[in-house]
């Protein structure tokens, strides 16, 4: 790819930010629907991971270390047949999602809500049904992102 | 109330297709299945929401996504105009879904085809329900989005420059949307079409100034305008419609044109004719009860007649199928707004009927004999590898059944008895007359002139007359294939054009008569189309002959379409955004759409959650 190879310190870097992100990416997904945060800009946020990772190592390292799946052919080959199913999956659990308060006789995604309190240490505890939802978004979109990225990275 | 869960049953199969035919990638026969059983359940979900609005005494079903009650949430209502136009979505897509499994290439269906297709369906139906201004931005996205794809679908150097026009063209659009929904929900505050109408009727009473309607209304026209292929935005549409696969332009030119329509009908009609801003144009007396329509009334006239001529004009000098059906799309679509226009500027509220009841007719007959021809064309294409006119002729010996369903498509285009076309062009022509408007019928006149002038020259040229060289060397190629006269064949197969692949096992050249046949006899060859291609053209003029021989069922559901299409009163008392809207319009501010206090909002959801 490219005639240098990138400086240890941004190799050690990337090693110590990447976890970072992606906790950060999680920690504003489930606090998502009622803080800011949410489903999409917890997906962004893991995708920048996953493109730190490949403009540093490379797009064969990622592949070789990060995605095991690689079959499916063709346009679709390696990690971008798992983004691809990210992104089925992650509609399906969206649509799901929505579909499931149809089941309750609500209106298509109505959401709902449970408080589980006086949980030692922890207190209160927010089961909000919309975190479904943004798990749905998430990977909806970090399974587009990184197929663009992986797709257009490898031409 | 209890929720008519109905409503969003056509959505929610559609999406559901499409994100099941993104999971069963892994086998291509398993994803056409449901693709098909996908298309079948929308149908079944269109018939339930149609049987459901019929008997449903204000003939309305409205439905609350999330559980949150209008004007706040976002509001889908099923009347009798949506339900119309979603039956002819769902039958046209059906049968292009069925004719996609074959005309488009296996790995593209295996790939993003079917799910981009039915997103598209989608993105047809959430606009056709939704009952919220952005809401409707967002389900032309969705649907515009898919197609930019679809359109680019070939991915030769020609599909993808008209993909590119066409999706800059309408992401252009787009913004121009955006920014008149913008305005509107500056000067009304709400974006709720029932809230909206409500406002607009009385200003006064919210504290809102409806003139600046009028100029957004016309921004918002330019863009549906854009979208329905309407000249002076036509440009785009024959090359789109030349560069995508036949399903998919059977598709756009059947049904996503008419999304176009249903939102002039619906916008224009339903919410702004509500707003008391006199108009006085030249010639017609802008009034109260006319309002913002006096002024569009003499603007859709002259598109509409733009477009019928100059779409009529093109269609007659086009060298290519595609090309001619194209211009005729744009003809078709001014014969649509035409009545529409008329109906704009009448006082009468039986002609508005009738003009607005006349341009849903004509919409079910195009979309019906427009995706008929499309498939028709795609068919001829993979039969005989060319479109062009001059490649053609003789198709009526090598592909009778074929012939026969383009002669019933372009009949009902022309406006011939006993077909849907017929009575379609009589409304037309009753509207004009009844509004008394002989510049309308002159130019509907004029129109039905070209209509038969370029439906004789595709006739003449493609099917009647000796076959070219091109259908005489597939017609051979099937000949041979059907296994019968090798010898005698084989030698006309040098030209090499036929189709690839698709072996038509019905082609029925009957083992019987096989030896008795000569070199040129080309109705040995039954038919050189493909079987399935074929079927699906032929239920589609099975339906357009059916619905021209009982033609009471179409009528009476247009006629409800277009009396719920002009009844502003009864869609805001079905929404009922009031009660919402009125607990929260603290001092009777509603200007912008406020810091709304969550409590409040909490108590107003609908079951209280």
């Amino acid at each position: 790819m490219s005639d240098r190879e990138p400086t240890v310190i941004a190799k050690t870097v990337t090693r110590m930010v990447v976890p970072i992100i992606a906790v950060t990416a999680v920690a504003l997904l489930v606090q998502g629907h009622n803080l800011p945060g949410g489903g999409f800009i917890a997906g962004v946020l893991t995708a920048t991971a996953f493109v730190l990772l490949y403009v540093i190592y490379g797009l064969d390292t990622v592949r070789r270390t990060l995605v095991l799946r690689s079959e499916g052919y063709g346009f679709l080959s390696g990690p971008t047949e798992s983004y691809a199913r990210a992104f089925a999956g992650g509609l399906a659990i969206a649509v799901t999602a929505g579909i499931a308060a149809v089941a309750f006789g609500v209106p298509f995604l109505t959401q709902g809500v449970v408080f589980v309190e006086d949980i030692p240490l922890y207190g209160e505890l927010e089961y909000a049904s919309a975190l479904a939802f943004d798990l749905g978004v998430y990977f909806v979109v970090v399974g587009s992102l990184l197929t663009i990225i992986a797709v257009v990275g490898k031409e | 109330m209890a929720t008519p869960q109905v409503v969003i049953a056509p959505l929610l199969v559609a999406l559901g297709t499409a994100v099941l035919a993104l999971l069963t990638r892994w086998d291509t026969r398993v994803q056409r299945a449901t693709s098909i059983l996908g298309a079948v359940a929308y149908l079944g979900g269109v018939a339930a929401l149609f049987r459901a609005v019929r008997l449903d005494p204000d003939n309305r079903l409205v439905y609350q996504v999330s559980g949150w009650d209008a004007p706040f949430g976002i509001t889908l209502v099923a009347d009798p105009l949506s339900t119309l136009l979603l039956a002819l979505a769902a039958v046209v897509s059906l049968v292009a879904a069925v004719y996609s499994t074959r005309a488009v290439d296996l790995e593209g269906q295996r790939l993003s085809y079917h799910a981009l297709y039915h997103l598209m369906v989608v993105g047809v139906t959430g606009a056709l329900l939704t009952g919220d201004v952005f809401n409707l931005f967002v389900w032309f996205e969705v649907m515009l989005m898919s197609s930019y794809v679809l359109v680019a679908f070939d991915s030769g150097p020609a599909s993808t420059r008209a993909a590119l026009q066409y999706a800059v063209l309408n992401l252009l659009g787009s913004a121009v949307m955006l920014l008149a929904i913008g305005g509107l929900y500056a000067t009304t505050g709400t974006l709720n079409m029932a809230d909206m109408a409500r406002r607009l009727a009385e200003p006064a009473a919210y504290g809102i100034d409806p003139a600046p309607v009028l100029g957004i209304s016309a921004v918002l026209l330019v863009v549906f305008l854009l979208k329905a292929g309407v000249v002076p935005f036509q440009f785009w549409v024959p090359d789109a419609y030349r560069a995508a696969p036949a399903p998919v332009t059977a598709m756009l030119a059947g049904v996503v044109k008419k999304v176009g329509v249903y939102a002039v009908l619906r916008l224009y009609f339903t919410v702004f004719a509500a707003a008391p801003v006199a108009v006085s144009l030249p010639g017609i007396e802008g009034g109260p009860e006319l309002g913002v329509l006096a002024f569009f009334g003499p603007v859709l006239f002259l598109l509409a007649t733009a477009s019928t001529l100059l779409g009529g004009l093109g269609a007659i000098d086009q060298p290519d199928l595609e090309g001619l059906l194209a211009y005729s799309s744009i003809a078709q679509i001014g014969f649509i707004l035409l009545p529409v226009a008329v109906a704009a500027t009448a006082t009468d509220p039986a002609v508005r009927t009738v003009g607005v009841a006349a341009a849903l007719v004509y919409s079910v007959n195009h979309g019906l004999a427009k995706s008929l021809l499309y498939m028709a064309g795609g068919a001829v294409e993979d039969a005989v590898g060319s479109t062009r006119l001059s490649d053609l002729g003789g198709l009526t010996e090598t592909t009778p059944v074929l012939s026969g369903v383009v002669l019933v498509g372009a009949l009902s285009l022309v406006g011939i008895p006993p077909l849907t076309g017929f009575f379609a062009k009589l409304l037309v022509f009753d509207t004009a007359v009844r509004a008394g408007a002989p510049l309308a019928l002159g130019v509907a006149l004029a129109g039905a002139v070209l209509t038969i002038a370029y439906a004789t020259r595709v006739w003449n040229r493609a099917f009647w007359g000796d076959p070219g060289p091109r259908v005489q060397a597939a017609a051979a190629a099937a000949l041979t294939r059907a296994g019968s006269t090798m010898e005698e064949a084989g030698d006309a197969v040098t030209d090499g054009g036929a189709d690839p692949g698709a072996a038509p096992e019905d082609a029925s050249a009957g083992h019987g008569d096989a030896h008795d046949q000569h070199h040129g006899d080309l109705s040995a060859a039954a038919s050189i189309a493909d079987p399935l291609l074929v079927g699906c053209t032929l239920a589609l003029a099975v339906l357009l002959v059916a619905l021209g021989v009982g033609f009471d069922p179409l009528y009476t559901a247009a006629t409800d379409a277009a009396s719920a299409a002009l009844d502003t009163g009864a869609y805001v008392d079905a929404v009922d955004p009031t009660t919402a809207g009125e607990a929260l319009a603290d001092g009777g501010g509603g200007g912008s759409g406020g810091a709304h206090d969550i409590e409040t909002l909490r108590s107003l959801r609908g079951d209280g959650r």
